[in-house]
């Protein structure tokens, strides 16, 4: 395989019934940004892309050909999905903070069927250091952590994954601005050691600052796609509101 | 809201075919000249099933599991206290009563679970201990001596309740505060962040669940014509399962009169069918666990069934 | 908030020996060593029964089928036992098929989203009404001897002053206690019961863990019924009925939440002991049983409101 083919492809794919078919390639290294009005089909695509949702037509593609048809299958393909509302879809609120990290990985520091403690705190606290979380205890529930870090966590929890696609829904959203400054560049560093990233962000900015291109929707379709150079915030607008840009 | 949501047409279709299962294997029972009394056994299960609906309505939990040892507790008191032991028959005391005791049941019950915020199936679980052993304690062996007015309206006027229990809930449906329980039951947070007093709504309907109560123990009282201290608590599954039954969702904020009522008709013709074959109790038994798993189940089938374009 | 729960076990605890304590007190003979099996026994039993019921409430469910479950292992057994068939062959057909059973009410309730309390009551109710069908209300067989000696009050395992039931719940709780704590399926019960949106992007299928914990549920209620058949003797198939209402309060008692995704086992055998308890304690006092009833529900609520009471509304915004 080249060394940019393609980790993650979409194949005539059609999220909604109204729209067009489309195609995209995910490579190697590059932060593809997705935009659009809210409900305009960039969310139901990136769900798509993890397997979270079947589309109306079309297939996605593993970096192997394989078509992903579940959640499942395309964790095992390395694709790892980070979804929107931290407080509804993320955190186990009555959990610890370790508890929260290994939620999608507890098998990994189990010898015999038992899991480790230890093993399981080192291994959080990799992601830690790495992620700057700030937490009095990794035993402190959740929900005593800002926002900012109980993203960082979560983050942590779908990078323990090791997954070569990082399918990122507004990761900032109600983070405060230090934290994301401190994510973009976490982002980046990611994408440097070769890893995917596609970023659906609701603010354009974050889109301009972040990305190497981006792929703005509307009304369930690709209404324009612009690289690092054609990007601005008011040829994004302009796509968004489905002026061709 | 429709009149009839999509969740009470299992219901429905169930009522029609057993009604025309009952009708065609006892003609003489189903009668027009037997409806009064027919309707006179089916409704105290049609009222304890509409009794404990207000409750659910309010989701996060909310239920009444002492609906049953209530209806108990205040038919063993009517009879035993106030006919036999105090001598009174009027019915102008004993219906005010019968409420009163409902709706003071009901405020307790309340009280627990949304002031003191214990869980309310153990609320009520509570309470459920508490009334079906005081009733216990208050009379140890079924009584006679219910007055005829009141036996009246489980023969002849047995439509009279119903008619009540009906023009109370429509009047119900008017206050601001059924809505207030129906937005409370659909989203809590969304409704206490719109300003809805949450905790208020849900004691309310706890109060309003022990009124439907009260109506519902004096139907009971009607019915057989005397106290009798192990009947009620039967009536606190059948009733929850007739609201399910019926559509309504125990998490809250899906529901409604017709709801409830179709869900117990649907239990009184079940039994009323499966007693007539003749079938031990045991068959009446595997027949009525297994219709109430298959309609539950068909209820939700078209809510789960994966659509194009969803996960 | 695991603290808190450490704080509520431990309340429960010190709410039992207080129990003891005022019996000990109030009535004559209430800690002589053999009160004290009988309260062991009779805690344990109940221990076996709840606990089911501690793993469903975990997961955010709660099961009505215990009960029947319980009556249903009780009087299949033996009967089974009575018609020759070896015990140890007996015990696992009963659990096989309490194991169906509970897959039942798992599968449909996950599957369909439809509320378990409804459905574990319609699936509680068909068992028994099979059970009932299929011994035509007479239920005959007996308990094998060692089965009886397992729990009965007088018994003793080695050299302790117990019979063997009351180590081998000991182990039990050590072993649940290493299940919900120590292995990813009891992390991932938790995840679920704390947040199923949040598990289901975390890959914790419902449908799995539900059926999975459903049945390990009925087979542990099969297990107290089982067990119940040695204590008694003789096979009955409403045995379980009191264990309805007493699994869920020791289950609450104990400090776990209905709501799901906290508490633990550990509470649950408090709550068990504070049961019993009290039980003992009312009965000594010669209440009738149905005051005991009365007092026991106001009791329980009493306790919850003291240290298990749930979120207001406005702190889950």
């Amino acid at each position: 395989m080249p060394p940019d083919a393609p980790l993650l492809q979409a194949h005539g794919l059609k999220i909604a019934a109204r729209a067009a078919a489309f195609d995209d390639a995910i490579r190697p290294g590059e932060i593809a940004g997705l935009a659009g009005l809210e409900g305009h089909g960039q969310e139901e695509y990136l769900e798509t892309l993890a397997g979270h949702r079947r589309p109306l037509a079309g297939e996605v593609l593993a970096g192997d050909e394989t078509r992903i048809g579940s959640a499942a299958q395309a964790v095992r393909h390395g694709i790892a999905y980070l979804p929107r509302d931290r407080r509804t879809t993320g955190i186990f609120p009555t959990l610890s903070v370790v508890d929260n990290f290994a939620a999608a990985t507890p098998g990994h520091d189990a010898k015999l069927g038992v899991i480790g403690g230890g093993a399981r705190r080192s291994r959080f606290a990799v992601w830690r250091e790495r992620l700057s979380v700030v937490a009095r205890s990794d035993r402190a529930p959740i929900t005593a952590l800002s926002g900012g870090n109980q993203q960082k966590v979560l983050l942590a929890r779908v990078l323990a994954l090791k997954p070569r696609v990082l399918l990122l829904n507004d990761p900032t959203r109600g983070v405060d601005i230090r934290t994301r400054h401190a994510l973009y560049e976490v982002f980046a560093g990611l994408a440097a050691e070769g890893m995917a990233l596609v970023v659906l962000s609701t603010e354009i900015e974050e889109i301009l600052r972040l990305c190497h291109r981006v792929v703005v929707f509307r009304d369930g379709g690709v209404q324009a796609r612009l690289d690092r150079a054609e990007m601005s915030v008011e040829r994004v607008i302009a796509a968004m509101f489905g002026r061709v840009a | 809201m429709p009149l009839i949501t999509r969740e009470t047409r299992v219901a429905l279709v169930l009522l029609v075919l057993l009604v025309a299962l009952n009708v065609a294997l006892n003609p003489a029972r189903f009668a027009p000249s037997a409806w009064g009394t027919l309707l006179g056994l089916a409704a105290p299960l049609i009222c304890a099933a509409l009794a404990s609906m207000p409750a659910i309505l309010g989701g996060r939990g909310g239920i009444d599991v002492s609906v049953g040892p209530a209806m108990g507790f205040i038919n063993a008191v009517l009879i035993k206290t106030l006919v036999i032991d105090s001598g009174i028959t009027s019915a102008w005391v004993l219906v005010p009563s019968a409420l009163v005791m409902g709706a003071g049941i009901g405020a307790v019950n309340g009280a627990i679970a949304t002031l003191v915020r214990v869980q309310p199936i153990i609320a009520t679980l509570g309470t459920y201990l508490v009334l079906s052993g005081l009733t216990l304690t208050l009379l140890p062996a079924p009584l006679g001596g219910a007055p005829d007015w009141l036996k009246a309206l489980s023969g002849a006027w047995s439509i009279l309740p119903l008619v009540v229990l009906a023009v109370a809930w429509l009047g119900f449906k008017r206050l601001p505060l059924y809505e207030q329980l129906l937005a409370t039951g659909s989203d809590d947070r969304a409704a206490y962040s719109a300003g809805v007093n949450v905790t208020a709504v849900r004691f309310l309907s706890y109060v309003v669940t022990g009124l439907f109560v009260g109506v519902a123990a004096l139907v009971l009282t009607a019915l057989i014509g005397s106290a009798d201290p192990t009947i009620g608590p039967n009536f606190t599954l059948l009733a929850i399962s007739s609201a399910a039954l019926g559509g309504v969702s125990l998490a809250g904020g899906r529901g409604g009169f017709l709801a409830a009522a179709v869900g117990a008709i649907d239990i009184f013709l079940l039994q009323s069918a499966l007693t007539y074959f003749n079938v031990s109790t045991f068959v009446l038994q595997i027949s009525y666990g297994l219709i109430l798993v298959a309609s539950i189940c068909i209820n939700a089938l078209p809510s789960v069934l994966p659509k194009r374009g969803a996960a | 908030m695991r603290r808190f729960g450490w704080l509520r076990v431990t309340g429960a605890f010190l709410v039992a020996a207080g129990l003891q304590a005022l019996g000990s007190v109030l009535i004559e003979g209430y800690s002589e060593p053999f009160a004290i099996r009988a309260q062991l026994v009779l805690s344990s039993l109940l221990a076996v029964a709840a606990v089911g019921q501690t793993l469903v409430v975990i997961v955010g469910g709660i099961d009505l089928s215990v009960p029947f479950v319980i009556g249903f292992a009780n009087v299949v057994a033996a009967q089974l036992y009575g018609d020759g068939w070896p015990f140890p062959l007996v015990c696992l057909v009963v659990a096989v098929l309490a194991a169906g059973i509970g897959a039942i009410n798992g599968f449909l309730s996950a599957a369909l989203k439809v509320h378990p309390l409804i459905l574990t009551l319609g699936v509680g109710t068909a068992v028994q009404g099979a059970v009932l069908l299929w011994t035509a209300g007479f239920p005959t067989g007996s308990a094998p001897e060692g089965l009886t000696k397992f729990v009965s009050i007088g018994a003793q395992a080695w050299m302790l002053p117990v019979p063997w039931l009351v180590p081998a719940t000991f182990v039990l709780l050590l072993a649940m206690m290493l299940m919900l704590a120590r292995t990813p399926f009891g992390r991932r019960m938790y995840a679920l019961g704390a947040n199923p949106v949040a598990a289901r992007y975390a890959l914790i299928g419902p449908v799995r863990m539900w059926t999975l914990t459903y049945a390990l549920s009925a087979v542990f209620a099969a297990a107290a019924g089982v067990l119940l058949l040695g204590f008694t003797g003789s096979a009955y198939a409403d045995v379980g009925q009191p264990y309805l209402f007493q699994s869920i309060a020791a289950v609450v008692i104990g400090g776990t939440a209905l709501t799901g995704g906290q508490g633990g086992y550990l509470g649950t055998v408090a709550g068990a002991l504070v049961l019993t308890e009290i039980n003992t304690l009312l009965i000594g006092l010669g209440l009738q049983p149905s005051m005991v009833q009365a007092a026991l529900g106001a009791v329980i609520i009493v306790l919850v409101s003291l240290y298990g009471r749930a979120a207001h509304v406005r702190t889950m915004i």
